[in-house]
């Protein structure tokens, strides 16, 4: 496979409005629906009175936890099959009728009682609820490597503080929705979901029916971040359950209010880091971790696992604990652990340079980690010191200082850097590639493309493999008729779905090659298989001129032509010979405006090395808006919870900032490619990695610019003043 | 024991008014079509185009003029389509993304769009040309004015600098 | 989204407005770019949505040295306007900070200075607010309260003022014209906008049926070639100002003879300076002055746990806005 800028698969359907996505997909006769939310933080629901609906023109059907007491209880019905409260806006029931109006109309006559319970809004009120999950994803959620205490008692310098991160939510400009129906006992759910199959085997559990009879379908995802995986938002099941009682579809689309309560957030984190040093080496790190999780359900992000990992120290100590608040589920998103993680981490660094005198790039170089730390194991490759060293340079690291807190204009100038990185793993894969006999390519996959280009990498992984020109190549995905694709999520699609498009395509080559040497007939007739090659729509000998056009081979010999299809395994933890992680190093340059507080980014350099590029333009754009992601966490983005009431307050797009164009720096990518021995296809993760580091390279520059230390995030104007 | 009037959506504290019966006859160019409609009262621009017409094109992503992503010209001039209620969109002419240009004959920002990817998801794609289209008419000075210019449209996957980049080829800049 | 059920008449003229207006729980719509909000977020549910959008009372003229507008004015035409552009920079200044373009070229300049707070107490009826149920409390308070104001806030209601234009206007002598019914009255800008009471907030002086035709803003082309709008905020646009600074001096023989200065973000209504002002008056534009009026614009400030960064960052904000006007353009 070659690494080639071919332009987005799918592109023309965006720009021109053609692409449906699949709450756009309203057949005849669709009811509407819209959720009744609870009023209160923390108690039970008593009843909900319906007598004055049943007038109410459209109604339909109301669905609550009584309706779907008949699901098969699990962790993604639980919040949905009882009467339990557990944070304000918890839906309490779905009303559908012929339109949304009549929907709501009908809702607002809905008397809800509920009883109240004090309720938990902060973690600091529960401090002492805290507790330590088993797991932190696949990780120990408690580690310890060597003697931390010892080590930090004979250190050099130690530096001790608390980082604090906000909550943040994810918001895809395409809000949740789902339109679905019913055909006999068969369910066809359309969805904005980064996990066909993930929400399909949910669904056949609830239900308790065969996955076979439950068709899923996301073929368009207006992003996702990771508040559209399957298990995020359970009221999908309501709309179902209504389709059913109703025998019609229902459509339910959130609100972009309800985004901020019903799909998940990035959980608050208060970390103790505290790093010792000899000699300019680490010798010490504990780093504690305190998150929100809520009364429903446990979910830590791996905050503090690549502390474990990142640089070389003998003396680790990592724990993580979490405090259950009547407050929304907190989920993955962007950059899950390590955003939160490496603000911390990376931060601490900085200050410690300071404090040795030296500079903060040379103490990360002198730190560097040449294996797994946790495990030791190789790295199946690592370029970080080539980040280092490259960014470095693009950015003018070294003359740095002659613009520090220099004024340009109001602003003072500040440039600060930090390290990013993210495991390279992949999910079990499986796709169909079909040859057709007019020589067109068919790629099948059911995966879903979040906007990270995954329609573009399986053509153009299969339109090289075959020497089939990309307008030749449909692909499809987004559909649980087609073969089991990887969720979109953790950054692996690619490196999961390009093995599997690799054994599929070599199938067919194999099958091709000796269906042409088979054939007296052909110019390649008598060859020996292993000598041809496809390019250019021909099958061509590598060592003569010989060749035969594609479309006479297989009309001639596969006229109704050919398929294969290619498998490939997740990553195995356990077995593996080496840790595969991709890494970047992000180099800022920020402005400050010190009377003032205004914070604005100029100039982001980042170098990363994620093993093999496919397609440099998208990679580029996923390494930018990873990058935009992780400013706003930064500098503008926070959930925040009326403590009294429990009520996230600010529920749109008006009061949660995100960045918008004005805010945008100029951007320098730098993709240093990898040959890596050890993961198949070569391929690493992209997508995350330009979302961590950023938060602390920015810190760091605000220091750099005013010297002033910030150690939240958001950093916002009353933090520089 | 508490008990609440839903208070999700909107609604007078005491459950809302009255469900009025009355229709709006109206007429509206939309992409040179013109259209004869009977709208609701409480009827957006958006939910005609999108839900009654079936223009998809324009996209509902905050529903509250927080986005952008409902972006549509009237007379030219971008609006947020969500903010917008149609009743009072009588004789107004409407252009959507699905009268821009279409795949065998793209608008040169729709093809500027393509050429430089600047979309990812692209929920907020169209809302962005519409917007980019209407700003050129509005005569920007810089790259600055650009971005200030478009700064009504959100696009969370983060293509803003590849959407500047086409905007400013085809401004000429 | 959609709020509860309303009747939509459009009105024919300016009479028939009126009468309309006048029907109870009626509201007009001009551009729509709050009411609907309001409206989508239940703050608003009207039996009557009466249309006035289509009325002519869109023009911008110059009437001596008086600007103009016309209430159903768009925010994107004055901005645009040769004269404004020419007389009155700093109200296109305004203009253009405010929200997005789309937003601009909807909204009118009389729905603009009758836009609700964006407080997210008032904006959400799952909290308390005073302003939008009077007895009910106020949950900024002591609640999230990093927008709340400085100044003018009594117990009840420590919400701010949204508009960004009509801080600039609040800086000139601004008059606004009412008409209902009963007939037409003018009103300064200060008559327009009462402070609030220790249970309640109304937002204007209006009564229900009152409708604004037009805004006169006097005599104020001679600050054109020293005047500014400062607007400070946490991204670099689309944004409600987290603090904002109007600014206009008119200097002679190198002191300074008038100055005009107005606030946003730190009231519930748009704060003229008047001490700041004074503290200009007669001194040469340096410094020294500006720091005077600096300090003299946070005397009295009354901060709340979360929103005290904002009293230094109101008086460097004055400092800047007077450095930027001082060598005039």
């Amino acid at each position: 496979m070659n690494t080639r800028s071919v332009a987005r698969y799918e592109g023309i359907l965006k720009v021109t409005g053609d692409a449906r996505y699949e709450g756009e997909i309203v057949p005849d006769g669709t009811l509407h629906a819209t959720l009744i939310e609870s009023p209160v933080a923390c108690g039970e629901l008593l009843s909900l009175d319906t007598s004055r609906t049943a007038a109410f023109p459209g109604f339909a059907v109301m669905v609550s936890h009584a309706d779907a007491a008949s699901l098969k209880p699990s962790a993604a019905t639980a919040l949905i099959r009882e009467k339990a409260i557990h944070f304000h806006g918890q839906p309490v029931a779905l009303v559908a009728a012929g339109t949304l109006a009549e929907a709501r109309e009908a809702a607002r006559a809905i008397q809800v009682a509920t009883t109240t319970r004090p309720a938990v809004t902060d973690i600091g009120q529960a401090a002492g609820s805290a507790y330590t999950p088993a797991m932190v994803g696949r990780f120990p959620a408690v580690t310890r490597r060597g003697d931390s205490s010892k080590a930090l008692s004979e250190a050099e310098l130690v530096i001790r503080n608390r980082y604090t991160t906000g909550v943040n939510n994810h918001h895809p400009m395409e809000p949740h929705a789902v339109v679905c129906w019913w055909e006999g006992s068969r369910a066809v759910v359309h969805t904005s979901t980064q996990a066909i199959f993930g929400t399909r085997a949910i669904i056949a559990h609830a239900f308790d029916i065969p996955a076979t009879d439950v068709r899923v379908l996301a073929r368009f995802l207006g992003g996702g971040f990771g508040c559209k995986g399957q298990l995020w938002w359970p009221w999908m099941f309501w709309a179902m359950l209504a389709s059913r009682k109703a025998n019609r579809p229902v459509r339910l689309e959130l609100s972009r209010a309800q985004m901020f309560t019903l799909v998940g957030r990035r959980q608050q984190t208060e970390q103790d880091l505290t790093l010792g040093f000899v000699a300019g080496r680490l010798t010490a790190i504990e780093h504690d971790v305190v998150a929100q999780t809520s009364t429903h359900a446990e979910f830590s992000d791996s905050t503090a696992v690549y502390t474990r990992l990142l640089y070389a120290c003998p003396n680790v100590s990592t724990r993580h604990q979490l405090v259950p608040t009547n407050e929304p589920h907190p989920i993955p998103m962007r950059a899950p652990g390590t955003a939160p993680g490496t603000f911390a981490l990376e931060s601490a660094m900085d200050e410690a340079a300071e404090l040795i005198g030296i500079d903060p790039l040379e103490l990360r170089m002198r730190n560097f980690a040449d294996q797994d730390q946790e495990t030791g194991r190789p790295w199946s490759s690592n370029s970080l010191l080539e980040c280092y060293r490259a960014g470095a340079e693009r950015f003018g690291w070294a003359h740095r200082h002659a613009r520090s807190a220099t004024k340009v204009g109001r602003w003072k100038i500040g440039s600060g850097m930090a390290t990013t990185l993210y495991p390279a793993i992949r999910q079990a894969c499986r796709a169909r590639v079909s040859l057709r006999v007019d020589g067109s390519l068919l790629v099948q996959c059911g995966t879903q493309d979040m906007g990270s280009g995954t329609y573009t990498a399986l053509g153009q992984i299969a339109a090289d493999a075959l020497g089939v020109p990309m307008e030749k190549v449909t692909v499809e995905l987004g559909d649980t008729l087609l073969p089991d694709g990887p969720f979109s999520g953790g950054s692996q699609v690619t490196a999961s779905i390009l093995p599997a498009v690799e054994v599929a395509t070599s199938k067919l080559r194999a099958t091709l090659a000796s269906i042409a040497v088979a054939d007296a007939t052909s110019p390649l007739g008598g060859k020996p298989p292993q000598d041809l090659e496809l390019r250019d729509e021909t099958i061509r000998s590598r060592t003569s001129n010989a060749g035969e056009p594609l479309v006479d081979v297989l009309a001639r010999a596969a006229p109704d032509g050919l398929e294969a299809e290619g498998e490939s395994p997740a990553t195995n933890h356990q077995e593996l010979a080496a840790t595969g992680m991709g890494y970047g190093a992000i180099f800022v340059e920020i402005g400050v405006d010190p009377e003032l507080g205004e914070i604005r980014v100029r100039r982001v350099c980042g170098a990363f090395a994620a093993g093999r590029i496919v397609n440099p333009l998208l990679a580029r754009g996923q390494y930018i808006g990873g990058l935009v992601g992780g400013i706003g966490m930064a500098l503008h983005e926070e959930t925040v919870t009326d403590r009294p009431t429990g009520c996230i307050i600010g529920k749109s797009l008006t009061d949660y900032l995100v960045p918008v164009h004005a805010d945008m720096p100029e951007f320098d990518i730098i993709m240093i490619e990898e040959t890596d021995p050890h993961l198949p296809g070569g391929v690493k993760g992209i997508g995350m990695l330009g979302t961590a580091g950023i938060q602390a390279a920015i810190a760091n520059a605000v220091y750099d610019a005013i010297g002033k230390r910030v150690r939240k995030l958001p950093i916002r104007i009353e933090d520089c003043l | 024991m508490s008990t609440h009037t839903n208070t999700d959506a909107a609604g007078s504290r005491n459950a809302g008014n009255p469900i009025v019966e009355q229709r709006i006859a109206l007429a509206m160019t939309i992409n040179g079509e013109r259209y004869d409609l009977k709208v609701m009262p409480t009827a957006t621009l958006l939910d005609v185009i999108r839900d009654e017409l079936g223009l998809t094109g324009a996209k509902k992503g905050c529903d509250m003029g927080g986005c952008g992503a409902c972006t549509v010209l009237v007379a030219g001039r971008r609006i947020a389509s969500c903010l917008a209620l149609a009743a009072s969109f009588s004789e107004a002419d409407v252009t959507t993304i699905e009268g821009v240009g279409s795949a065998d004959r793209l608008h040169p920002m729709q093809a500027a769009f393509m050429r430089h990817d600047a979309l990812q998801c692209g929920y907020c794609t169209p809302g962005q040309i519409l917007s980019a289209i209407a700003l050129l008419s509005e005569n920007p000075r810089s790259i600055e004015e650009i971005r200030e210019g478009m700064s009504g449209n959100l696009c969370r996957c983060g293509a803003y600098t590849n959407i500047i980049a086409a905007i400013a080829e085809v401004a000429g800049r | 989204m959609s709020g509860s059920s309303f009747e939509y008449s459009r009105a024919t003229d300016l009479d028939d407005a009126l009468a309309k207006g006048g029907r109870c729980n009626a509201t007009f719509l001009a551009g729509g770019t709050d009411l609907l909000q309001l409206w989508k977020s239940g703050l608003a549910a009207p039996q009557n949505v009466v249309d006035i959008s289509h009325l002519p009372l869109a023009d911008i003229s110059r009437d001596g040295d008086t600007l103009v507008l016309g209430a159903l004015a768009r925010l994107s035409d004055v901005s645009a306007h040769p004269d404004v552009k020419t007389h009155h920079p700093m109200i296109c200044e305004a203009i253009l900070a405010s929200a997005s373009a789309q937003v601009r070229n909807m909204a009118s300049v009389g729905g603009n200075l009758l836009q609700r707070t964006r407080c997210p107490y008032f904006r959400d009826r799952a909290l308390a607010c005073n302003k939008r149920d009077p007895g009910a409390g106020c949950g900024a308070r002591h609640g999230e309260n990093r927008h709340a104001a400085l100044f003018g806030s009594a117990a009840g209601c420590v919400a701010t003022h949204a508009s960004d234009l009509a801080v600039a206007l609040a800086a000139f002598d601004t008059e606004i014209t009412v008409r209902s019914t009963i007939g037409e009255r003018r009103l300064t800008l200060q008559e327009l906008y009462p402070l609030p009471s220790a249970t309640a907030a109304s937002d204007s002086s209006l009564a229900a049926g009152d409708m604004i035709t037009a805004i006169r803003i006097h005599r104020a082309s001679r600050f054109a070639p020293r005047s500014i709008y400062l607007k400070i905020r946490d991204r670099a646009s689309f944004e409600f100002a987290v603090v904002s600074v109007a600014a206009a001096l008119r200097v002679e023989d190198g002191l300074i003879a008038e100055a005009r200065l107005a606030a946003g973000g730190i009231a519930p209504l748009p704060w003229r300076l008047r001490g700041s002002e004074a503290a200009l008056i007669g001194r040469a534009p340096t410094e020294p002055a500006f720091l005077a009026a600096g300090e003299q614009a946070i005397e009295g400030a009354r901060p709340l746990e979360k929103n005290t960064f904002k009293i230094p960052l109101l008086r460097n904000a004055v400092v800047r806005a007077l450095q930027s006007v001082r060598g005039g353009s």
